[in-house]
């Protein structure tokens, strides 16, 4: 019974957003190289949508191409959800490891990285007054996603309902809480750096004299 | 650099010294509201002062007006004249300090501020500030009648009638531009008599003015009366061009309204048209340590329609087609000739523009370039309808500039007209203009689709027979290896149950072996004892 291979565990998961993580949970499924190669699916997705979107639905500003943005909002944002979620579902009496958090999130983003993908191809082919197909594919896309999501929480920690929307809002709260440390961490980092090369300007500056 | 090269230039072709001689780069902007280098549409061609013209220094002048008479009228404030010039400015046609009155009495200005000549009767129109009074007269010097403060209840008697601008629309309403007053223009019918105000600006919503609204709700009268009132800033300027006045304000805080178009009911068109005069991104001067914010300080609308304003901290005159897009830049703050030092007052005369510093004293003329002459063409035949017209002119735009993004536009649009579909796409992508391409790339998927529906159709239905054979054999390889796993199954269940059948033959066999030994023994007992 459910003897798949992890590809095959990964489209069960995704077709099924009730029983699918709840059965790989029990067979103990999940592949962290699957995780990984989705999240970088999604960074390629988020790099996609900003600059080769069909022209006629807007200008990527092609001036100049910074990779930061793309990375912090997929790779980034995924560590902190995984961090996040992990911190707070501990303390929460939560059942999931930090490595199966990984694996159950990075499936739930399937269809919404599809959905880009999708998109991307439409956005060649319609024109602005088809617009609409768009907005249908990715509310689908992206809805999927969520409810992914959802099931994938409550099934890795053997969440009631109520307790994983309260875990969600609480791992919300925890990555605005890393992200915040993260800035004041790298303004500090920025301050201390400055105060250095300021001293060494200065001595090098008097040595020479 | 550009010295260089107007030096380079004026060495080897005589008719290219004034080509690059600007005390300033030339600059517009692109789709992003980022500066790049362009073409100049306008150069300074030369300053006429009073002495050039013969009559004595201007001072301070601060108004000047191109009337239907081929004559420039230059409000020259201190002296309290005003000066009647031919439109070559060589030649003073009479100098205004002396009017008759209807009875007779002579009447002098003081701080004139500005002057309007109207087409339909003829008369001038000269806000006469220090003196509180609006004079109307013919061109001769005898007034005909003259607008003083009015008594209203709209007008506050406490305050001041110092009229800076004033015009006079086809029906002889007058509009006049008070110092002070932020209610708009002060209107009046042809009989002189005050009719309200026309123009207001509107308040600008920021923070603070939120935050002050809802402090007021709550602290009592009399500290109302002594706090800052929150109202917008008076209007600076205008110019009328047939049913429309355009008003300017100038303003270092405000950012809505600095340009209106005011219908005749007083609406402004360009309100919800989310446009911006002045440069996007304000200067920041590193000598004075200040970001110089644009303040416009006036406007005129040319005889094609076009409109320039003059911003005074940048010197810097912005002229806009119709449709408020961005043509050229030109002038500076500088010593040179086409920089200024206190811009007052800007006019159009054909392909020329005259602007009047206040502090240099001087009326500064420019001429359009040959690279001005051929945007001013297309675009007009652009603005006009004409595209396809309008292609020849700014394809020459475009070899002269190729950063210009409006000639990208009028490409982009006279190939969508002609139905050049790809062309139209390759312009309009140029241009960064989704809004073309979307019309143009519609017109090309159309066209595609039109010329290879049968060549697709057939590709598709070859895609799919091929899938579903693929599918059928992968099927039918499923099933044999299916069956293959199946019968190897029953082959092993088979095995199997040869094997636990012969293991328990051998169980039984053994068993049976042990009976025969333990029958044997019995035996070899019975022997045994049968021996015994």
């Amino acid at each position: 019974m459910m003897d798949l291979k992890p590809a095959e565990w990964v489209r069960h998961a995704v077709y099924h957003p009730v029983e699918g993580f709840e059965d790989m949970r029990w067979k103990k499924s999940g592949s962290l190289k699957i995780a990984f190669l989705i999240v970088f699916l999604l960074f390629l997705a988020q790099i996609a949508d900003g600059r080769l979107y069909g022209f006629q639905f807007g200008v990527a500003y092609d001036k100049t191409f910074n990779i930061i943005p793309y990375i912090v909002q997929s790779i980034v944002l995924f560590a902190a959800w995984v961090v996040g979620n992990w911190s707070v579902c501990t303390l929460l009496d939560g059942e999931g490891t930090m490595k199966n958090i990984c694996i159950y999130s990075a499936y739930a983003l399937i269809p919404y990285i599809v959905q880009i993908f999708i998109n991307l191809i439409l956005s060649h082919i319609l024109i602005r007054d088809e617009a609409v197909f768009i907005q249908a594919i990715s509310i689908i896309g992206t809805g999927w996603s969520a409810i992914l999501l959802f099931s994938a929480i409550k099934s890795v920690h053997q969440y009631s309902f109520g307790k994983t929307i309260f875990a969600i809002i609480l791992t919300i709260a925890a990555m605005f809480i890393m992200l915040f440390l993260l800035v004041l961490f790298m303004s500090l980092i920025q301050q201390v750096y400055i105060f250095i090369s300021t001293i060494y300007t200065e001595i090098s500056y008097r040595i020479r004299v | 650099m550009l010295v260089c090269s107007c030096v380079l230039s004026g060495s080897f072709v005589t008719s290219l010294t004034a080509s690059a001689g600007e005390p300033y780069d030339v600059y517009n902007y692109d789709r992003w509201g980022e500066a790049i280098p362009s073409q100049a549409g306008y150069i300074a061609e030369r300053t006429v002062s009073g002495y050039d013209l013969g009559i004595g220094a201007f001072d301070t002048p601060n108004d000047i007006f191109y009337d239907h008479n081929d004559i420039f009228y230059i409000v020259d404030t201190n002296n309290n004249r005003i000066a009647a010039v031919n439109s070559d400015f060589d030649k003073v046609i009479e100098v205004y300090d002396k009017f008759t009155m209807p009875d007779g009495s002579k009447t002098s200005l003081k701080k004139p501020m500005g002057i309007y000549v109207s087409a339909e009767n003829d008369y001038m129109y000269i806000a006469d500030s220090e003196n509180s009074r609006v004079l109307i007269s013919d061109r001769d010097g005898n007034v005909i009648s003259e607008i003083t403060k009015p008594v209203s209840d709209v007008y506050d008697q406490k305050r001041t009638f110092l009229p800076q601008r004033v015009i006079a629309d086809k029906a002889g309403n007058v509009y006049v531009v008070l110092n002070n007053i932020t209610t708009g223009a002060a209107m009046f019918n042809p009989q002189g008599e005050f009719t309200g105000f026309y123009g207001a600006n509107r308040v600008q919503p920021t923070a603070e003015i939120i935050g002050n609204y809802f402090t007021n709700l709550f602290i009592s009268e009399e500290k109302k009366a002594r706090r800052a009132r929150n109202v917008p800033t008076g209007i600076t300027s205008f110019d009328i061009d047939g049913d429309f006045i355009f008003t300017c304000t100038q303003s270092s805080t405000q950012t809505t309204d600095t340009v209106k178009k005011l219908n005749a009911a007083g609406n402004n068109i360009f309100a919800n048209m989310e446009l911006s005069f002045g440069d996007y991104t304000p200067m920041y001067d590193t000598s004075q340590n200040k970001i110089l914010k644009p303040a416009i300080c006036d406007i005129d609308i040319a005889e094609d329609g076009n409109i320039n304003v003059l911003d005074f901290t940048t010197g810097r005159i912005f002229q806009y087609d119709e449709d408020c897009n961005l043509l050229f830049i030109t002038g500076t703050i500088a010593k040179q000739v086409g920089g200024f030092d206190h811009a007052a007052a800007l006019e159009s005369r054909g392909d020329n523009l005259y602007v009047v510093d206040s502090q240099k004293d001087t009326v500064t003329i420019f001429a359009e370039t040959d690279f001005g002459k051929i945007v001013h063409e297309a675009t007009a035949l652009h603005n006009a309808g004409y595209y396809e017209e309008a292609l020849d002119p700014w394809y020459e735009v475009l070899k002269r500039d190729g950063n210009y993004r409006r000639a990208y536009i009028g490409v982009a649009s006279a190939l969508l007209r002609k139905g050049d579909y790809e062309g139209s796409m390759k312009y309009s992508k140029l241009a960064d203009s989704p809004k073309i391409y979307n019309k143009a790339f519609e017109g090309y998927r159309m066209n595609y689709l039109k010329k290879n529906f049968g060549f697709m159709v057939l590709i598709l239905i070859v895609i799919i027979s091929v899938l579903v054979y693929i599918r059928k054999k992968l099927e039918k390889r499923r099933l044999a290896a299916e069956k293959a796993r199946l019968d190897e199954q029953d082959q092993l269940a088979i095995l199997d149950r040869q094997r636990r059948i012969l293991e328990e033959a051998k169980i039984l066999t053994e068993n049976s072996n042990n009976d025969d030994e333990e029958n044997g023994e019995e035996e070899s007992g019975y022997d045994g004892f049968k021996t015994r």
